[in-house]
């Protein structure tokens, strides 16, 4: 069964849409890719997918239950988590608390004292389960008390990927990994990325612009323009085409393999 | 002297608040002092019924309750409502509140009778329990408030929140709970901060423009973000207010409080960040 399907998601903001009409679907442990241009909606429908956006039109399914405009946190719990573009990591609070509220977050709830000790009541498997985040990165067990946003660019994607991982996801969608990062960063976050997926059997869904990153790290990928699927396949065969080519791999082509 | 004192811890609970508020949400509450207002004027009310220490607990209650609709209004039902949109509700939400005040409580200033009649005299100054019980609470609520946003899960997921809201979605934080819990807790803590001061200094439905303004200021102490200069900062203001109320002319406590805060802001723009 597919963990996440999306069936001819639309998104509009206001009159403007941003998504017209967007399937696909993400296997377990599987790892697809989701490219295209600037501005083609391709982060719309993660938010669509995580909650944070209400789709007009289409269906969000994990494990093929309809979770359509349901709650962030209600995606998070169904093990879909998000690494949002720009990294977003809570920058005045210590590394150690952004990976914590990983856990929180999802058990959250306006009854803060029963939330909190439901939170209190589970800290044993929470401090497993970072010890277990902080062997697959060990970066930031060093980091751990340092204020988030006084990190660098690539230790601020791997917390905002350890935050993600903290709520035990099965698919783990990042948004632009490589943005502005070193390609040398890029390329360790990418190994990072593989190994997670063969250890830890964690599917992705991978959203970014650069075409060969995406194509190097994921069997599959969608090409997304002005709001629909154009392409889908194979990497292997997306990455021989003549227009992908040109479109988005360009002068890059010659550096790969 | 010893009154700046009183009127400082005020300012600096309210300061707190506003930060408590503002580190949570992004919003700086202009309704704040109402709750300040309603706090003495709701112990005011319901002290004519029962006793005065259980008016004081109703009145907290009530106010922190009232603090969560205006969180829900100020925020939105979703919680996205942009920060600076949320301001301008805030200010209406003042307006509003006073409007209300005026109509349920009148206009005659309202006081009460203070913890204790009597005074201690500390070294030939008379000093008033009620002060000594303003300031240990303003002193608590500081220590109280930082260890709540710095050690414990709760206070950081408040905090995760205005660091980044869409992240703080992400993982799973509800923002408009997020502002409940913010605009209740510092609404409680304002209402005490008021019904405390209410016996020494008459409160009525327009007092909360000025505990606002010397909250914001004694909040721009610590650019917004710090309680502990909040703290100080509602001291310093309390106390210079009164040296000028008492040598100069009572009339321009304010200004004083205005005057500082643009000073400190136009000082700490050139810093890091405005406010």
């Amino acid at each position: 069964m597919t963990l996440l399907e999306l069936e001819n998601l639309v998104v509009r903001y206001g009159e403007a849409v941003a998504v017209d009409g967007v399937s696909l679907q993400v296997g377990p442990r599987e790892r697809v890719a989701l490219i295209g241009p600037n501005g083609a909606g391709k982060t719309s429908v993660l938010n669509a997918a995580c909650g944070v956006l209400k789709p007009a039109k289409g269906r969000v399914r994990i494990d093929g239950d309809d979770l359509t405009g349901a709650t962030p946190a209600a995606v998070v719990r169904r093990g879909v988590s998000q690494v949002p573009e720009g990294r977003l990591v809570f920058s005045t609070l210590p590394v150690e608390a952004n990976l914590l509220l990983g856990a929180y977050g999802r058990i959250f709830s306006l009854e803060i004292v029963s939330s909190t000790l439901r939170y209190l009541r589970r800290k044993p498997e929470v401090r497993e389960r970072l010890d277990r985040v902080y062997t697959l990165l060990p970066a930031l067990r060093e980091l751990r008390e340092r204020p988030a946003g006084r990190t660098s660019g690539g230790e601020q994607q791997m917390v905002a990927i350890g935050r993600a991982l903290m709520a035990r996801p099965r698919l783990l969608a990042i948004d632009e990994l490589s943005l502005g990062l070193a390609p040398v960063i890029v390329q360790q976050l990418a190994e990072f990325l593989l190994r997670l997926n063969e250890e830890e059997q964690v599917a992705l869904l991978l959203v970014d612009q650069s075409a060969s990153l995406a194509f190097s790290l994921c069997d599959r990928a969608y090409v997304v323009e002005t709001g629909r699927v154009v392409l889908e396949g194979a990497s292997r065969d997306l990455e021989g085409r003549s227009e992908v080519r040109s479109a988005y791999l360009g002068g890059e082509a010659e550096e790969r393999d | 002297m010893v009154v700046g004192v009183s009127t400082g811890s005020l300012f600096a609970i309210v300061g707190m608040s506003l930060v408590l508020i503002f580190k949570a949400t992004g919003i700086v509450n202009f309704a704040q002092g109402v709750f300040a207002v309603l706090g003495g004027l709701l112990t005011y009310g319901l002290g004519k019924h029962m006793s005065l220490a259980l008016a004081a607990v109703l009145a907290t209650v009530i106010t922190a309750f009232i603090a969560t609709i205006v969180a829900i209004v100020a925020v939105g039902v979703r919680g996205r409502t942009t920060p600076l949109a949320s301001l301008v509700i805030t200010v209406g939400i003042a307006l509003f509140a006073e409007a209300v005040l005026l109509a349920a409580f009148g206009e005659v200033p309202r006081s009460y009778s203070a913890v204790s009649d009597r005074a201690w005299d500390v070294a030939g100054v008379l000093i008033q329990p009620q002060y000594a019980v303003l300031t240990v609470v303003a002193l608590g609520a500081a220590v109280g408030l930082t260890f709540f946003l710095r050690r414990t899960i709760i206070g950081q997921a408040l905090v995760a929140s205005a660091d980044s809201p869409r992240a703080a979605e992400l993982i799973g934080l509800n923002l408009r709970s997020v502002a409940v819990i913010a605009f209740a807790l510092a609404g409680a803590l304002t209402a005490i901060g008021g019904l405390l001061l209410a016996p020494t200094v008459p409160v009525t439905y327009n007092s909360d423009l000025s505990i606002t303004i010397n909250g914001f200021a004694a909040a721009v102490f610590g650019g917004f973000v710090s309680i502990r200069l909040a703290l100080l900062g509602g001291y310093a203001l309390g106390i210079v207010e009164q040296l000028v109320v008492g040598y100069v002319d009572p009339q321009y406590n304010l200004i004083i409080a205005l005057l500082v805060m643009l000073v400190l802001i136009g000082w700490r723009s050139r810093g890091e960040l405005a406010v």
